[in-house]
């Protein structure tokens, strides 16, 4: 048997919270990728200039063999590796609607991305479904993961 | 020192372990580039310096502080596509503001231990991220019920320490000043530094009281930056150069946690290290056997506390010999040629950079401008962290 999790406030106790929070940056690599996504539409990937890997988001390094990389342009599209439908929330609270979350494949690149799907059924999302990001007008783009909406069966 | 025997040390070394290549990133307030990034600059200007490639790496050491100043947990995890981690042996270790030579010391293990002939030991620190202020975070390394309902922050914890110091041997806040003036006057010939400054004792005496003796250019900065570092086995170290630095000793010791019933004015935790260390690289009189010397300076007493607790003074005789111009660059016991964490910047676990970097630098006669005026063979670089309690010492030789 689980015994169950008891009030600890019902013992003396003492509250704490750690009031702190960050301020990220995108570093070298994640600033031209961000910049290019929120102005031009376009993403950018990083080809080794040693062994030719492709790193999608694009980083600096080829983390293999230590060399830099120099940026690529990709269509941005490509296909559903792996996916799931969520039904509950962080919370474990039930979705009005549930999320698709899909890792994606993206063409011409060795690398893939995190992101929903949408403009689909869960039950229509195949594994290797081609597939191509929808982003937000342009006026509303921050130059964040978010500027892409979802992306949506091609 | 009063030399005293540590029972229960026993070791057995299989190999000797040789340093032959060092790198760092500027230090700087607030870098653009990612930890990640920062990483990997410092290991390319290591692996540079020692003439191999990262296929040449067998094990990777990760030295960062807490998590909470990159915002990221497990932090290690995140770092190590940067840090050449990938598809080999990795860990991370961290002993707060320690890390900078406690990070070399598990390095020195794993070569040491003969586990690995080639370590790559890499450190990095991101403290911009974190807000209000990077010192925000250690508003939680306090004991939640009995200290931090005081809201403590770590300067008022070292001013009590300062006081306890100054009040025991008689010390003046002007002796103590001129650790900063030094410090900051040598990190001028340090490319990598933050807040390199010529200035006077008056200028300290003079800059914002932050707490009570501590005033605002009696502290290091926060700062973001990388460090790297290349240890190897004696064999690796002979194809590469002829010059490689050895490392002849390590010690690591850690005080109560209740900083409150330690001694404040002497760090016993320093002195237990530095005795472990001392011993294994059969140094038996720190003062005259040891060239240069490279204690943890993120306050300027703290040097001296330090220099103390390694055995390079006697207690309360620190301030003395920095008065003397002992410590200077061209002085008998150079101290802090680098520039310190209070000249070049203080990215906690990255300050490997200015510790064990800069006297492998030092023994290597590769430290450039910053090259003491003496003859150098042996040194000693330390840190100090976690709960103000933990000391790391490193011995390094240029003979073996
Ligand atoms: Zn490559």
């Amino acid at each position: 048997m689980i015994e169950k999790i008891v009030n600890p406030k019902e013992l003396r106790h003492w509250d704490g919270r750690i009031e702190l929070y960050w301020i990220y940056t995108s570093g070298k690599a994640g600033d031209e990728f961000f910049k290019k996504l929120m102005n031009e539409e376009k993403f950018l990937a990083a080809k080794c200039k040693k062994c030719g890997k492709v790193y999608f988001p694009p980083r600096i390094y080829c983390e293999k063999d230590f060399s830099e990389t120099e940026f690529v342009e990709v269509s941005g599209e490509g296909c559903v590796r792996a996916f799931t439908v969520a039904r509950l929330d962080a919370y474990e609270k039930p979705l009005e609607k549930p999320e698709i979350y899909a890792v994606i494949d993206i063409d011409g690149t060795d690398g893939c991305l995190i992101h929903l799907l949408g403009e689909v059924e869960p039950e229509n999302v195949e594994i290797g479904m081609k597939v191509k990001p929808v982003l937000k007008p342009k006026n509303e783009r921050e130059g964040k993961i978010t500027d892409i909406l979802y992306f949506k069966p091609l | 020192m009063e030399v005293e025997k540590i029972s229960g040390l026993k070791f057995h070394k299989k190999q000797d372990v040789a340093i032959v290549g060092a790198g760092m990133t500027t230090f700087k307030r607030r870098l653009n580039e990612t930890g990640r990034e920062l990483s990997y600059l410092a290991i390319k200007q290591a692996l540079e310096e020692a003439g191999i490639t990262i296929d040449d790496i067998e094990m990777v050491v990760m030295g960062s502080a807490p998590d909470t100043f990159d915002g990221l947990h497990m932090k290690g995890e995140y770092l190590l596509d940067g840090s050449g981690g990938s598809d080999r042996p990795y860990m991370r270790v961290f002993v707060g503001g320690g890390t900078g030579v406690f990070a070399p010391i598990a390095g020195y293990w794993h070569v040491a231990s003969g586990l690995a002939d080639v370590c790559l030991v890499v450190c990095e620190e991101k403290m911009s991220s974190s807000h209000p202020h990077p010192q925000s975070a250690f508003k939680y390394i306090w004991d939640p019920i009995l200290d931090r309902p005081l809201s403590p922050n770590l300067i008022w914890i070292f001013a009590l320490e300062m006081r306890r110091y100054m009040h025991v041997h008689n010390i003046k806040h002007e002796d103590i000043a001129l650790v900063s003036v030094k410090n900051k006057g040598n990190a001028l010939d340090h490319p990598c530094a933050q807040v390199a400054e010529k200035i006077t004792v008056e200028d300290v005496l003079n800059s914002e009281p932050m707490a009570l003796p501590v005033r605002r250019l009696d502290v290091s900065p926060p700062s973001d930056g990388a460090a790297a570092l290349i240890m190897v086995a004696p064999h690796i170290a002979r194809q590469l150069t002829d010059n490689p630095v050895w490392v002849t000793g390590v010690g690591w010791a850690l005080d109560t946690t209740w900083w409150t019933n330690r001694d404040l004015y002497f760090p016993r935790y320093v002195a237990e290290a530095a005795k472990m260390a001392y011993r294994q690289a059969h140094i038996n009189d720190p003062r005259k056997e040891i060239d240069v010397a490279e204690p943890y300076d993120p306050f300027d007493y703290k040097e001296l506390h330090h220099m103390e607790g390694l055995g390079l003074a006697k207690k309360g005789e620190a301030p003395i010999l920095t008065r003397e111009g002992v410590t200077q660059r061209d002085g008998d016991l150079p101290t802090c040629p680098s520039g310190g964490l209070l000249g070049v910047g203080n990215p906690i676990a990255a300050t490997m950079g200015v510790k064990a970097c800069e006297l492998y630098w030092q023994l290597a006669y590769r430290a450039g401008k910053r090259q003491v005026a003496k003859e150098v063979t042996t040194g000693v670089c330390q840190a100090w962290g976690d709960l103000m309690q933990v000391g790391t010492v490193m011995v390094m030789s240029n003979k073996r």
